[in-house]
């Protein structure tokens, strides 16, 4: 038994388990049912196949395995699907929980430490799901002369930029939640969200130590959007197009960080900057001002400013794979799916079972996900090892980095990209299709 | 569908921009000028502008209004302006506006705009940048040379001889 706990008996953490169960129950006849009952009374409900579409007929059809999988299939096309669960939010979700993990587990066994080991037995895998049952029900706590109305947007605002930012990421041929024409920019019209929430929720706390740390992000983050614009310049030259779907399928054949390595580099140093990421953390020093803009967060308005930081380290690191890694493309490993299931069926024994409605998802999608996702985990790797290795850079060292090196090398970038195009070896006409 | 679109853009643009105006805090009233630069955003986007509406949000919400909310937050209000209560002026301010749009609504209605085509495919901003780099590149021209002279001008500017840097830069 933990030492946090003693009073802790299983006999009574079931009864209580029970009595909710019971209670549940009881309130669900007494009163749920009549609502329900009265809310069908006034909805219209569907005639499917001249047969009225009652709640008990759905859930009969939905049992039904013949019938489920093509119910499921029409919902993996709507948008709702889209925006929440696949290309979307809760893909990214998942990602991010595992990059948190990962990043603890690695960071230790780089320093040679153990990191999270108890919790869930096998090397602490529950670990994130203990942290935030932790963060939910912790009490938040806001300063007395805060200003309430922007602290409590503030951590909202941020993650929902950055689900704004995941939107316009595509992930698979045709799978992307927001297609437009003017993708890049429109990545850049979101980026130019962050300074402005990091800094309002930092002044709205109204303590010392978040509003140096909004200073710092403010200066580091505006004075990073540069050269990180610039950089991608090239890649709008050379593709001639600013749709990000568009630019991955121009490079079906080669890279364009083959083409464009100094671009990729100053890509990727401003992605550690906007990202505030060790060695440009300095927005959230801890040894120097506690956890800068972080400080006054407490309970889930942390866990949402965290969940929001981690979706925007994958968002960033899945735009580097879109643009310099070639996104979705790579040769085709995923087995097709086998033929025999769709004209005979399973046999299992005495028994066939034919399932209309099979495949759920295509080859060529699985194919695209599955290179997509390895590249984006790559490159979410080395944007973690870093802070493993390096120290804390001060910080007018990295504004002189920022405004000279690497705007400059992001000209070269752009310079390098030109003599591309008219050189006639690449872009639109040139050498190399 | 597009008219009440364009109704609660209308009434958003139009109320923060009041709100930015009256609002007592001056970092509420920088906040609402975002929601109002935002809102022209939102206009440009229903015209079928979306490449002159990303620009509008990276530059005007994500540079010029940190600019502003910065210099707010860092500047004691008392530098920044003197209160003049006078509800005179505030009387002569509407007037004069209600004045200047009148005039400049007289000469739009009067002039041929009115009988512009609803249905006309939107413009591609590809085409406007091949207009930009041919037949329009002497103001491309004149437009760098500008930006570029007040970049050095404004560099000069913050250049003081008198102070010097005490600091380690390698």
């Amino acid at each position: 038994m933990s030492s946090i706990a003693p009073e802790f008996r299983l006999s009574r953490f079931v009864a209580s388990l029970t009595d909710i169960i019971f209670w549940v129950v009881v309130i669900f006849t007494l009163i749920g049912l009549p609502i329900v009952l009265i809310l069908l009374f006034y909805i219209q409900l569907p005639v499917i196949n001249d047969k009225l579409l009652t709640p008990y007929l759905a859930l009969t059809w939905l049992a039904d395995p013949s019938r489920t999988l093509p119910i499921v299939k029409s919902l993996i096309h709507t948008d709702f699907f889209r925006i929440t669960t696949f290309p979307g939010f809760g893909f990214a979700a998942l990602l991010a929980a595992g990059t948190i993990f990962i990043e603890r587990k690695l960071l230790a066994k780089m320093q040679l430490r153990v990191g999270p080991l108890y919790c869930g037995k096998i090397e602490g895998i529950l670990q994130l799901m203990g942290d935030g049952l932790k963060l939910i029900s912790k009490e938040i706590i806001i300063p007395a002369k805060a200003d309430k109305p922007i602290f409590w947007a503030a951590p909202l605002l941020f993650v929902g930029t950055a689900a704004a930012f995941i939107s316009l990421i595509p992930v698979a041929p045709g799978w992307v939640v927001a297609d437009v024409d003017v993708g890049l920019l429109a990545v850049f019209a979101v980026i130019g969200f962050f300074p402005i929430i990091t800094l309002l929720s930092s002044w709205s706390a109204n303590s010392k130590f978040p509003f140096i740390g909004g200073i710092r992000a403010l200066h580091q983050m505006v004075s990073f959007e540069i050269p990180l614009i610039l950089s991608l310049l090239g890649i709008v030259i050379l593709a001639g197009t600013l749709n990000l779907t568009e630019i991955v399928e121009s490079q079906q054949h080669y890279w364009w960080i083959i083409f464009m390595p100094i671009g990729a580099i100053v890509f990727f140093t401003t992605i550690l900057a906007e990202l505030e990421r060790i060695p440009f953390d300095l927005p959230e020093a801890e040894s120097e001002i506690v956890a800068g803009w972080l400080t006054e967060f407490s309970g889930m308005m942390y866990g949402l400013v965290q969940l929001g930081s981690y979706l925007k380290l994958y968002a960033f690191a899945a735009l580097f794979t879109v643009l310099f890694l070639g996104g979705w493309n790579g040769p085709m490993v995923w087995p097709p799916f086998p033929q025999e299931i769709i004209t005979e069926g399973i046999k299992m024994g005495p028994i066939t079972l034919h399932v209309p409605g099979l495949p759920l998802l295509d080859q060529e999608m699985l194919n695209g996900t599955l290179w997509f996702t390895i590249k984006t985990v790559g490159v979410i790797l080395v944007i973690l090892i870093p802070r493993g290795v390096f120290p804390r850079i001060r910080i007018d060292l990295l504004l002189h980095t920022g405004w000279y090196k690497l705007i400059g090398l992001s000209f070269v970038n752009i310079f390098i990209a030109l003599t591309l195009v008219y050189a006639g070896v690449l872009g639109p006409g040139g050498l190399i299709q | 569908m597009a008219d009440a679109v364009f109704l609660a853009i209308s009434v958003l643009t139009i109320g923060s921009a009041i709100a930015s105006l009256e609002v007592r805090s001056m970092i509420y009233g920088s906040i609402s000028l975002m929601v109002t630069l935002a809102g022209v955003a939102g206009f440009f986007l229903l015209l079928d502008a979306p490449f002159v509406a990303m620009f509008q949000i990276s530059v005007y919400v994500g540079s010029i209004a940190v600019l502003i909310l910065f210099t707010v937050m860092l500047v004691r209000r008392e530098l920044l302006f003197h209160k003049i209560e006078d509800p005179r002026r505030r009387y002569a301010g509407i007037g004069l506006m209600i004045v200047i749009m009148l005039g400049i609504g007289t000469i739009i209605i009067g002039s041929g705009i009115k009988s512009m085509e609803v249905d006309a495919p939107s413009v591609d901003f590809k085409e406007i940048g091949k207009d930009f780099l041919t037949y329009y590149s002497p103001a491309l021209v004149v437009m760098g040379l500008i930006l570029a002279s007040a970049v050095i001008g404004a560099l000069t500017l913050a250049r003081r001889e008198d102070v010097t840097n005490e600091q380690r830069t390698d």
